[in-house]
């Protein structure tokens, strides 16, 4: 296994960054940003979808901060897991992230980046030859996608981070530079149902930091990730929850959002609306909303556990992420 | 003390009259020693358990029965240890494997033209001039270097290119053509029974039919007719993922003709022995001239104990080019070459009679071997006969059969071939008990052989500590208080374990003939002990183990003893790390040797003292008269006594196995000099609502005769623990719908984190083996198999789930616990009922039965007069005399009849085949 060659550069600021991959890709050369590594270095090594030039975001001073309402890209993992200064819900959810050594490497903008998997893709060279390459990373073949055959037009690889659902209930926008400027948006809006573009980044874009609003002290959450060992393991399915009390101490607001189920986190607005709208009973609520929640889902099968049972298990972490509310 | 009371030479400790070379310089004197645990040298009796052993006379207190860190520890956590990728040779080349993308096809053709023009690229090999066979067991050669005219699994060995560096190496790799014929593969190994129009291997006349099948087996032993006239039945159909050995360094090799025209093949294997046989033969020269030298081993589990077609590339493209050859695997590369445990389908079907007797055991094996056959002869008949103990049974009935399928070739793992079926047969006994509503432990201890018999086989066994394990587990784990007594979701199971101590039979030769072990020492001035030994090293602890052997007998410290076991050129043959045979072998032979260099230091010893030898002993580096202390030599004193008029020292000791078992057809399979024994009790919790199990805490005893270093005991049953955990509960090698090996790296195959570990209490048994070194039997294999059924009990006490398929990971669990709420007609996982236990009558007649035998067996230990004990005994029989010539009901039987043949088995359906050379004329 041999990590192809690329050349590296190492920006000190977000502008030179961002004007160093603008200048690449005048002159026809492809980028990839490289943060901790801890997901990009491992496909390289696999040859899948590798870039001749890479620019590591390591040096970059000023987007490595951690606090209760913003996170920098290049915040470690484990910074957000153990250093206490992040809402408890994303710290929780971060110690959740592969293992410790990961963790040390790895960081927030490269979690919420992290590529789509997929069993068909996440393969060496000579592994995927013997399946004549697939849709994701096609090798110029023009290959179809090998989990839902005949239809060789949607990646349909999974997404399976570990932060995203936790920062989308907890309400947090993320904060792009580029070379046309910089943006925000909800970090909702941030993912697109592609396994192959994944979000919404533009060439040269990259991801700066994520905020969290002012009040998010208020929520309170709890984060369910279903995997098979309890280190390494990317998510088979995972649920975050984050709620607000009122005053009087019933349920003021709930967010729910899933993960590692289709190629997107997503936000379940539209199943916790009505079941809000009815009225908050406890037990029979969650019940209610888990079932919802697990007819939303569409996991497919190119993970460890099969299809089927991710989907089952999404009720069960949805009533498991809720309990704290079944008394209300 | 006057002169004429001065009997020889009395030496005062400390107060040479002359310091000798290599003395010890500021620290000559000897520690001080626990008197009473040396024996005098002969007639020494210690205080054991079950009594005394052949070798308690040449205990010096020195080494054996302590904690002993392995003695290569320090090269290894010091980053000094060279393993086969860390060789490197000055003017290397980097050699890369051309794999078959398909699954099975035809080579038509293959163009290296254009690789070869690549600047940079020294040789490209394809197999056509090298056609010689070659597997490790010589009835079943099978692999090429490289494929020949097929390509039989995706990832086989197609091309091998050597170049400067690895980044040219790959880009040859691209540029080779190869024009295949796809052919149309076989994944399904129940398909593989069938007629074939392209059988994967051609067997020429030992052929059968036109199918797949590589080996079949057919066994009755026993009362057949009488074991389905039981009071309780239990059957079960099981399957069985594959799992690989995973160990932490892929294979590497590095190959070098030497000026001398003298091949070196540096290569971490388990069987350099075997390895320096295929070199031979498929590069047509002497073995005289080829060495096998063993880099360290990171882990072998059986993984390495294959000569392998990467050693052969290797090795011709270094005679090729003239230039050092390094070829490294990745992971994939590593699951490609596989040699893992077997994906097999069981049918295990288990009666007793009315008093609680296993009145039979029937067993259908259909084992997936994958492309190629490897140890695959073995592993058919291992599945079967290494279940017939340590119960006594009434019957047992075995069809095993083994087929070839376009996978990565199956082999040896840790447990070889008795895995699976161990699984099996506890589960079943457990089932069994819960039929009868009897004790599963009390069961077990009143149907146990007792020590000093013969199994329903015809297997010797020697020393059993199968009771003791399995009393010592019950009371560490709490298990009355415990069993069918939890809530739903938590629960405890119990299994036991058989394992051979070293296979009876050497694969190459005739034991009548050969030794299975030679082991060379030689003692020079400096008085070190240089130890010439082949068994390999593999993490196991082999060097130690011989290492401590010397260092007993002789009373030296084991810094003392050096090693050399990693070339073929200076060791003496051995077959290598395999079947758990080195610590009984190499370590009895290595005492037959040190015994020679003892028996020359105690006649120098007494030369110099006058005293009579006989009251000599050996302690910490001196030799004295037991009595009187003072009466005494250096150690070195005596040496260059003994060194005087022929230089150093040299002796040589070998081992083989006594005469032993029955003579029927595959009769040696199974085979052992001893036998090793083990119970665990592991307890569980199982999340009802997902299915996911996670093991708590596993008490483990295992019988290993006599610890000769409890550390490395302790490390085998807790590393046996992990291993057989992964495979119960995470690790599998997974085929997708398309047949491709889905998880070949380490991040999909599962093997248990830290987090998955639970807490192993090891429990060491000592029943003291005659025949072992100093009493002691295997405990690097054993202590597998145990671990799987306990768990599979424990899920079933936890969640009334009886599983019959592994790993039983939490999807799995989940869809039996959705069938079962179906079944019991409640809403939710969490109202299905817990199993539980109202003994019946039969319990109170296994307890009193259980009492005798341990009682019949604690005499029988001891005994030495002891009359012969056969299998079947408890159903009735004398024991004095084997069965089958006591009563024409008790058959031995190898080939089905037409009966059996109307209406097979699974595997018991490759019967229906004629092997080519019987279809001749008749047909």
């Amino acid at each position: 296994m041999r990590t192809p060659p690329f050349n590296l550069h190492l920006p000190t600021t977000v502008s030179e960054a961002v004007q160093i991959s603008a200048e690449l890709r005048a002159e026809g050369r492809e980028t990839d940003w490289i943060a901790g590594g801890t997901d990009l270095l491992p496909n390289y090594k696999w040859h899948l979808n590798t870039k001749s030039d890479v620019i590591s975001l390591a040096r970059i001073e000023g987007i490595t901060s951690v606090s209760m309402t913003e996170i920098g890209a290049m915040a470690r993992l484990s910074e957000i897991a153990d250093g206490g200064e992040a809402h408890p819900l994303i710290a929780a959810a971060a110690r959740k992230v592969a293992s410790s050594l990961i963790r040390n490497s790895a960081t927030l903008g490269g979690n919420i980046c992290l590529d789509t998997r997929c069993f068909w893709f996440n393969q060496g060279e000579d592994w995927r030859s013997s399946i004549d390459w697939c849709l994701k990373c096609d090798c110029g073949t023009g290959a179809d996608c090998r989990v839902i055959v005949n239809q060789n037009e949607l990646c349909v690889a999974t997404y399976q981070a570990d932060l995203a659902p936790n920062l989308m209930v907890l309400g947090a926008a993320i904060h792009l530079a580029g070379p046309e400027g910089e943006r925000s948006l909800p970090i909702c809006e941030f993912f697109k149902l592609d396994g192959m573009t994944r979000n919404v980044l533009r060439e040269g874009e990259m991801v700066v930091k994520v905020t969290l609003p002012d009040e998010v002290g208020q929520w309170q959450g709890e984060y369910q990730k279903l995997r098979l060992r309890e280190s390494w393991d990317f998510p088979e399915a995972g649920v975050a929850a984050a709620w607000r009390l009122g005053g009087d101490g019933t349920l003021a607001e709930l967010k729910v959002a899933t993960t590692a189920l289709e190629s997107i986190p997503r936000l379940h607005d539209q199943e916790v609306a009505p079941i809000i709208a009815a009225g908050w009973s406890g037990e029979e609520s969650i019940t209610a909303l888990a079932k919802a929640i697990q007819q939303t889902v569409k996991p497919v099968n190119n993970t460890a556990f099969p299809p089927n049972y991710r989907k089952k298990m999404t009720r069960v972490m949805c009533e498991r992420a809720l309990a704290q509310l079944s008394i209300n | 003390m006057g002169d004429e009371q001065m009997k020889g030479y009395r030496q005062q400790p400390g107060k040479l009259p002359f310091k000798k070379p290599g003395s010890g310089g500021g620290k000559p004197f000897s520690e001080l020693r626990d008197l009473d645990f040396i024996p005098e040298s002969l007639d020494g009796r210690l205080a054991q358990p079950h009594g005394e052993n052949r070798h308690d006379y040449l205990l010096t207190g020195s080494s054996i029965g302590r904690r002993t860190p392995m003695i290569d520890d320090r090269w290894k956590v010091t980053g000094q240890a060279k393993y086969g990728d860390d060789i490197r040779l000055s003017g290397e080349l980097i050699g890369r494997i051309l794999r078959s993308p398909h699954h099975y096809a035809k080579i038509r053709a293959i163009d290296t033209s254009v690789a070869e023009a690549l600047p940079g690229v020294e040789y490209v090999l394809c197999g056509q001039g090298h056609k010689t066979l070659f597997g490790v067991l010589p009835v079943t050669k099978d692999e090429h270097a490289l494929a020949v005219e097929k390509v039989r699994h995706v990832g086989d060995l197609v091309a091998a290119v050597a170049a400067v560096d690895e980044a040219t190496a790959l880009e040859a790799l691209r540029l080779i053509k190869v024009d295949y014929e796809v052919l149309e593969p076989v994944h399904d190994m129940r398909k593989a029974i069938d007629d074939s129009e392209h059988p994967i291997h051609d067997r020429g006349k030992y052929h059968i039919g036109e199918s797949n099948v590589q080996k079949r087996v057919f066994q009755e032993f026993g009362n057949i007719s009488a074991m389905k006239d039981s009071l309780a039945t239990s059957a079960a159909k099981w399957k069985f993922a594959g799992v690989n050995h995973g160990f932490t360094e892929p294979h590497a090799v590095v190959a070098h003709w030497d000026p001398s025209g003298r091949l070196t093949l540096y290569t971490p294997q388990q069987v350099p022995h075997y390895l320096h046989r295929a070199l031979a033969d498929v590069l047509d020269v002497p073995m005289h001239q080829i060495n096998v030298y063993r880099t360290f081993v990171g882990g072998g589990f059986g993984g390495k104990s294959d000569p392998f077609p990467h050693e052969m590339c290797a090795a011709i493209m270094a005679r090729e080019t003239g230039k050092p050859v390094r070829i490294t695997f990745d992971r994939e590369e590593v699951f490609w070459t596989n040699r893992g445990r077997h994906p097999s389908l069981l049918e295990m079907v288990l009666h007793a009679d009315q008093q609680g007797r296993i009145s039979g055991i029937e067993t259908d094996a259909l084992i997936d071997g994958g492309a190629f056959a490897s140890f695959g002869h073995v592993t058919t008949y291992y599945n079967g006969v290494l279940h017939t103990a340590p119960y006594e049974i009434g019957a047992f009935h075995y069809t095993g059969a083994r087929v070839w399928t376009n996978k990565p070739a199956s082999g040896a793992m840790r447990g070889h071939g008795a895995v699976n079926s161990r699984c099996a047969v506890e589960s079943g006994i457990d089932d069994l008990c819960d039929r009868l509503q009897v004790d599963p432990i009390t069961f077990r201890l009143a149907n146990l052989l007792p020590p000093h018999s013969t199994t329903i086989t015809g297997f010797r066994v020697t020393s059993i500590g199968m009771r003791e394990c399995l009393e010592r587990v019950r009371d560490a784990s709490g298990w009355v208080e415990k069993f069918r007594k939890m809530p739903l979701g938590r629960g405890i199971g119990i299994g036991c374990g058989f394992f051979i101590s070293g296979s009876g039979l050497p694969i190459h030769w005739d034991p009548n003939k050969f030794p299975h072990a030679t082991v060379h020492l030689k003692v020079d001035m400096d008085g070190g002990v240089v130890v010439h030994t082949g068994a390999a090293e593999i993490g196991q602890g082999s060097d130690t183990v011989v290492a401590q052997s010397v260092a007993e007998v002789l009373g030296l410290p084991i810094e003392m003893i050096r090693i050399k076991s990693r070339e073929t050129d200076t060791s003496p043959v051995d077959l290598g790390s395999y079947s758990s045979r080195v610590t009984f072998m190499n370590a009895n032979a290595a005492i037959s040797a040190a015994m020679v260099i003892r028996a020359d230091l105690l006649a120098a010893a007494a030369e110099i003292t006058a005293a009579d030898e006989k009251m000599l002993v050996i302690g910490d580096r001196r030799i004295y008269v037991k009595r009187d202390p003072a009466v005494g030599v250096s150690y070195l004193e005596a040496l260059h006594k003994a060194l005087e008029d022929r230089g150093a020292l040299v002796s040589s000791g070998s081992y083989r196995t006594p005469p032993m078992g029955k003579s029927h057809k595959g009769a040696a399979a199974g085979l052992a000099p001893a036998y090793s024994f083990s119970a665990y009790v592991a307890e569980v919790e199982v999340d009802m609502e997902t299915g996911q199990s996670k093991v708590i805490e596993v008490w483990a005893a295992h019988d290993c005769g006599r610890a000769l270093n409890p550390l490395a005991v302790e490390g085998q049953i807790i590393g046996s623990c992990h291993m057989g955990l992964g495979q119960v509960l995470s690790e599998e090698m997974v085929y997708g719908r398309t047949g491709h090996l889905r998880n070949a790296n380490l991040l999909e195959y599962k093997i248990p984190t830290v987090h998955e570990m639970p807490k192993v209490t090891p429990i060491i048994v000592e029943s003291n083996d005659p025949e072992g070194p100093f009493g002691a039997k295997e405990a690097g294999e054993g202590p597998l198999l145990p671990i799987l059924p306990a768990v599979v009990n424990a899920i079933y006490d936890a969640s009334g789930i009886r599983v019959n398929e592994l790993p039983v990971t939490p999807d799995r669990l989940f869809r039996s616990i959705e069938k079962k709420i179906k079944a019991e007609e409640v809403d939710n996982a969490l109202q299905l009922p817990n199993p539980n236990l109202q003994y019946s009558d039969l319990q109170n007649v296994v307890e009193a039965r259980a009492l005798d035998h341990g009682k019949r067996d604690d005499e029988r230990q001891l005994d030495v007069e002891r009359e012969p004990y056969h299998n079947g005994a408890l159903f009735g029989l004398d024991p004095a005399i084997a069965p089958e010539e006591q009563t024409t009901d008790w058959v031995i039987s190898l080939t089905p009849d037409e009966d059996y043949l109307a209406d097979p088995r699974l595997a018991g359906s490759a019967w229906k085949h004629t092997e080519r050379r019987h279809m001749g004329g008749e047909n």
